[in-house]
């Protein structure tokens, strides 16, 4: 597990964005699909994928794709 | 009847919400996604209440804070097999990406599952609704057999699938008084 694959996991709970524009710096909240399903559709994804529990109540501190990789890992240990 | 949980309502469909879910019905950022697309005039809609009023087909209006925001339902419900046909859909574009659509369903497959003791659900899909399809699968619903290829697709959710993505997203929303 790296953070390409988790990139790649990310972006496909979008279904109009360009996988491309989906980097470790960006800021999710600034994806213009980004809503709140697809907030639900990517904690679903760690869940299921990385077996870890993200709540939404942790989202709302982390703003970029990294820091929530990062965050998942930290709860993995 | 009145369904409460999930910081949301649903109340049964009565007559008097007839209009107001015939107009909902009739624009086409609803229609586009349902297989019936006919205009839907009042004398029709009437007559199809007239038909779907019982203990097989239960509709209700989702209301939110006050406004009524989008129906949900299970019609067609076999009680021999246990199953019954899901639908929904949000009509207020405030709320049409939101977790809305979740509270609802948790709040009526709650009622399918536990009051109804339903085993499963169905619901069809068009194959280009990317947003429904991936609700559906979030709740717990996948694509059935030899499906691929349909335009309408088929999806079904076992009861021990709801139970178990119920419990997922319930833990997602774990000490969080908000829905995002």
């Amino acid at each position: 597990m790296d953070i390409n694959d988790f990139l790649k996991n990310f972006a496909d709970q979008f279904d109009d964005t360009d996988p491309t524009l989906i980097r470790p710096e960006t800021r999710f909240r600034d994806i213009d699909e980004w809503s709140s399903l697809n907030a639900l559709a990517v904690l679903n994804m760690i869940g299921k994928k990385y077996k870890v529990i993200v709540t939404a109540d942790e989202l709302r501190n982390i703003n970029t794709v990294e820091e929530l990789y990062d965050f998942m890992i930290s709860k993995q240990k | 009847m009145v369904l409460s949980n999930y910081d949301i309502t649903l109340v049964r469909l009565t007559y008097d919400q007839l209009e107001l879910v015939r107009n909902w019905r009739n624009d086409p950022k609803i229609s586009q996604y349902m297989e019936f697309r006919d205009y839907i005039t009042p004398e029709m809609q009437i007559k199809w209440f007239n038909k779907v009023n019982n203990r097989n087909n239960y509709y209700f209006v989702i209301e939110y804070r006050g406004g009524k925001v989008g129906l949900i339902n299970v019609r067609d419900i076999d009680y021999l097999k246990m199953e019954g046909e899901a639908g929904i859909f949000i009509y207020d574009d405030e709320w049409v990406n939101s977790t809305l659509s979740f509270q609802a369903s948790l709040c009526m497959y709650d009622f399918c599952f536990e009051k109804l003791s339903l085993k499963r659900l169905t619901a069809h899909i068009l194959k280009d609704n990317k947003r429904a399809i991936k609700f559906n699968k979030i709740i717990g619903f996948e694509l059935a057999e030899d499906q691929e290829e349909v335009f309408n697709q088929l999806y079904i959710l076992a009861r021990h699938n709801y139970i178990k993505q119920r419990t997922e997203i319930s833990q997602i929303f774990k000490n969080s008084n908000l829905w995002i």
